[in-house]
């Protein structure tokens, strides 16, 4: 009370908004304390109140069966009833009904997810900005060129030209390659029976009537 | 007449108030004073005092937990068991004595530091015992059912469950008044 009455007295010559605000923290701060002092001797006060040295060597010294013992013998359990109310039937049923089909239900959160594979074209994959036509053609030159350096008229292995130092390299080389074995530029082969896969840089364009072929390109070697 | 009246309502009243409290309603067993307070009228604490005795021969009683507040509004209200079961009653209710042994001496622990302990310092005490991957899992699904609570710093407290369901002083006399027959391998 005598506090309180300083307060009241002194309280109108502050002049600083910030001396008043560390005083009240600090009011606070006392008022903390002396509550975490009450706490404390309320507890040392009640009979739950042990040497924490003393229950830790008693639960080491007990045997497993021991505590659960002493656990059961001063446990009493809830009763309740667990049932399923008509509300809950209606609700649950509510709830599969308005369930949404796998494919359906995040495509909000993960847009086209769920989309089945299809083709990316090579008019659409410059309109997404993976390629400028420029950057384009300079690359399938270059790589025609390094395929022709590289098997000089002789079969190659398919993986080992691909490779690259990232994956996302590997698949555009792949993707390069199929130009040019599409538009004349260069052959392949696969042997059903190994599915091993090579492939070739041909010095002319040449015609006739493409075969289609899917090979995988898979991270790694 | 008036007394056969007033009799069948506080009978209705008494069966209204068993079927509450035993019925689960939302996540938690039990019935929050105000809950009762609007399904009973004003004079619940009554209903409940002559419902408490109506079960106490089939063994059950009504307990009262109190709120944050210490007010009966605030209150849960739940029926348990009036004595422990037996050891072989527990065993059948599908829990593991490995399971209660980590909690009895969890409740001693936290309760020897004054009702709050950091999970670290519990699960490092409970490790001299019981395997690691048994004192996270159980530690977990204690703090999940309310028989200990963990608030944002980690800290483990006792919970509302272990209030309603655990004579914690009969437990500390238990731990501390067993002998050391089997000393437990470390």
């Amino acid at each position: 009370m005598e506090k309180i009455r300083v307060l009241k007295e002194r309280l109108p010559e502050w002049k600083f908004l910030d001396e008043l605000l560390l005083d009240s923290e600090a009011m606070l701060e006392l008022a903390q304390i002396v509550k975490l002092q009450d706490e404390w001797l309320k507890h040392r006060a009640s009979s739950l109140y042990i040497d924490p040295l003393l229950i830790q060597l008693k639960v080491k010294l007990l045997a497993k069966n021991e505590l659960s013992e002493a656990f059961v013998k001063s446990w009493h359990p809830i009763v309740q009833l667990d049932q399923i109310s008509p509300k809950g039937l209606e609700r649950a049923f509510v709830y599969w009904r308005d369930l949404l089909p796998m494919a359906e239900r995040f495509k909000d959160q993960f847009g086209s997810y769920g989309t089945k594979p299809g083709s990316v074209g090579y008019a659409e994959l410059i309109e997404l900005g993976v390629f400028t036509r420029q950057q384009f053609d300079k690359d399938l030159k270059e790589l025609h060129e390094a395929l022709l350096q590289k098997s000089n008229g002789d079969w190659i292995d398919y993986g080992e030209f691909i490779k690259a130092d990232s994956f996302a390299a590997k698949v555009v080389r792949a993707y390069l390659l199929s130009f040019l074995i599409s538009d004349g530029q260069a052959s392949l082969r696969t042997d059903p029976l190994t599915g091993k896969v090579w492939t070739m840089a041909l010095r002319e364009k040449v015609g006739g009537v493409p075969k289609s072929v899917a090979i995988s390109v898979s991270e790694g070697a | 007449m008036m007394e056969t009246a007033d009799k069948a309502l506080l009978e209705r009243k008494v069966r209204k108030a068993f079927q509450v409290l035993v019925l689960q309603r939302g996540r938690n067993p039990g019935v929050k004073g105000w809950e009762l307070k609007r399904h009973l009228g004003r004079e619940y604490k009554q209903i409940v005092e002559v419902l408490s005795e109506d079960v106490s021969p089939l063994g059950m009683e009504v307990f009262e937990v109190k709120g944050p507040d210490g007010t009966d509004d605030t209150s849960r209200f739940l029926l348990r068991f009036k004595e422990p079961p037996s050891i072989s009653e527990a065993e059948t209710s599908g829990i593991r004595i490995d399971d209660l042994a980590v909690l009895a001496s969890t409740i001693a622990f936290v309760n020897s530091k004054q009702g709050r302990a950091a999970r670290r310092e519990v699960e490092h005490f409970l490790r001299d015992k019981f395997p690691k991957w048994r004192v996270e899992y159980s530690l977990d699904r204690y703090v999940k059912r309310g028989y200990l609570e963990q608030d944002d710093r980690s800290l483990l407290h006792i919970g509302w469950r272990t209030r309603a369901e655990v004579d914690e002083k009969t437990l500390m006399t238990m731990i501390l008044s067993r002998g050391s027959k089997e000393v437990a391998p470390p």
